[in-house]
């Protein structure tokens, strides 16, 4: 099932964030969001979460659906391990030793059982990253997942997000369009000044 | 371990140095009953020490105290959390908080005198003192939990158990151990003070009350070592027993 925005209107106060913002996602298929910062990326997110209410427009084809996230912050748990914040947020069946596994593909294995306070940055992101695609899912948001990733780091995070989100949705924000190719997504705009979506394909 | 024998030497050394204020004081003013020195507060000590009364005393104290100290420290975090969750019941809780924090310990003695008689006087005084210090503490440590880490639990859909043992917990455990900081030298202070007023059988307060009546400063000020101990030791345990896991100086307990 498809995901479709209509005329979404968001203000802060005297600032408009979103205006008359219409696109339709379609299930399975891979987005990459595209726009200069302040042009409303992290609101769409957020409301397409539920976590923010809009002042006009619709959603359509949320209800009842589960969100893998990665936000623009972590959002971990520092005091515990990353195992154990994939293990907080993961689907059922996933066990302790899958999880381990999993996560041992994006981090050194002596950092899966340290606490996520003692991580750096990049160690946190892949973490985050981990948790959004071993969450129960039917759709996938990444909100500039990767800030913080050197190039190797971060081809190797886009294999992963293209293995573990096949047959999903995932809608990604970005600032690199080498992102979109290397993804095999589609590239959608946001323009800040009239602030309405353009749906297209890189190239 | 060097480091920490350094540091040892340097504590025993700036003890020895008040002690030897004391000892000094003492022969200057050279009258026992104003101030007795260290060397008669060891002797009073030592002549305790081997008795059955001593041990009792200390014994029926601490379980009191103690008894009233763990009672404030579940009803707070129970209001506390119960205050965080339904607003009015925090609004309702508020006032009889601030008014427990108000009120002098020696009205309090002489209310509980009234209401409880004396034999179990501390245990009420330790509850009445201690009290609002954990509740104010509890809702302020729920209030300080990362409003980023609930939108993330929600937006995972996790258990409210999971939320509470991963986010809240965390956030609640640091305002705890800082109130049961406050709260437990508190409690042996207007535990103690209770039952000076009090005088109920076998305890430090009657013993304290003693020493005052037979002007023997000496055992008073021995009493006086023992309750900064015991105090010291209470607080030592139930720190450690908030401790749980967490990270603190580059060590992590799983």
């Amino acid at each position: 099932m498809s995901l479709e925005v209509r005329d979404l209107t968001k203000s802060f106060h005297a600032l408009k964030v979103l205006d008359r913002v219409t696109l339709t996602f379609e299930a399975g298929k891979a987005y990459c969001l595209m726009s200069p910062s302040g042009s409303g990326k992290t609101t769409l997110f957020r409301i397409l979460l539920g976590l923010e209410r809009a002042d006009g427009g619709e959603v359509r084809g949320i209800q009842g659906k589960r969100f893998g996230v990665v936000f623009q912050e972590d959002r971990l748990c520092e005091a515990f391990t990353p195992l154990e914040n994939v293990l907080m947020t993961a689907a059922r069946g996933i066990t302790r030793e899958n999880a381990r596994r999993e996560l041992c593909r994006l981090l050194p294995e002596e950092s899966v059982d340290r606490p996520v306070a003692t991580l750096s940055g990049g160690m946190k992101r892949r973490t985050s990253i981990c948790r959004a695609l071993l969450a129960p899912s039917d759709m996938v948001l990444m909100d500039e997942p990767f800030t913080g990733l050197d190039e190797d780091m971060r081809l190797q995070v886009i294999g992963y997000i293209r293995e573990k989100t096949e047959g999903k949705m995932l809608i990604l924000s970005t600032h690199d369009p080498e992102d979109v190719k290397l993804l095999g997504a589609r590239l959608v705009r946001l323009k800040p000044v009239s602030r309405i979506m353009e749906t297209g394909t890189e190239n | 371990m060097r480091q920490f024998s350094k540091q040892t030497g340097r504590r025993l050394l700036i003890a020895l140095f008040w002690v030897m204020v004391w000892q000094l004081a003492a022969i200057a003013i050279h009258n026992s009953i104003i101030l007795a020195g260290p060397w008669e507060t060891g002797a009073a000590l030592w002549r305790l020490l081997p008795t059955e009364e001593f041990w009792k005393s200390i014994a029926c104290s601490f379980a009191k105290i103690s008894l009233g100290f763990g009672a404030a420290f579940v009803v707070g975090l129970g209001l506390g959390s119960g205050g965080y969750c339904f607003p009015i019941l925090g609004e309702l809780v508020e006032p009889l908080m601030a008014l427990l924090k108000s009120i002098p310990v020696a009205s309090f003695v002489i209310l509980a005198l009234i209401w409880a008689g004396s034999a179990n006087l501390s245990v009420l005084i330790a509850f009445l003192v201690v009290l609002p210090v954990i509740y104010i503490h509890t809702v302020a440590g729920l209030e300080s939990t990362d409003e980023k880490l609930l939108e993330m639990a929600k937006v995972f859909s996790m258990s409210p158990w999971k939320q509470i043992r991963y986010i809240y917990i965390p956030a609640l455990v640091p305002y705890l151990r800082s109130g049961c900081g406050v709260a437990l030298g508190m409690s042996w202070k207007s535990g103690v003070a209770a039952e000076v007023i009090g005088v109920p059988d076998h305890s430090i307060g009657e013993k304290l009350y003693m020493s005052k009546i037979y002007l023997n400063t000496g055992d008073l000020m021995a009493w006086t070592f023992v309750i900064i101990v015991i105090s010291a030791l209470f607080e030592k345990a139930v720190l450690r027993l908030l401790s749980g896991k967490r990270i603190e100086g580059g060590d992590y307990e799983s």
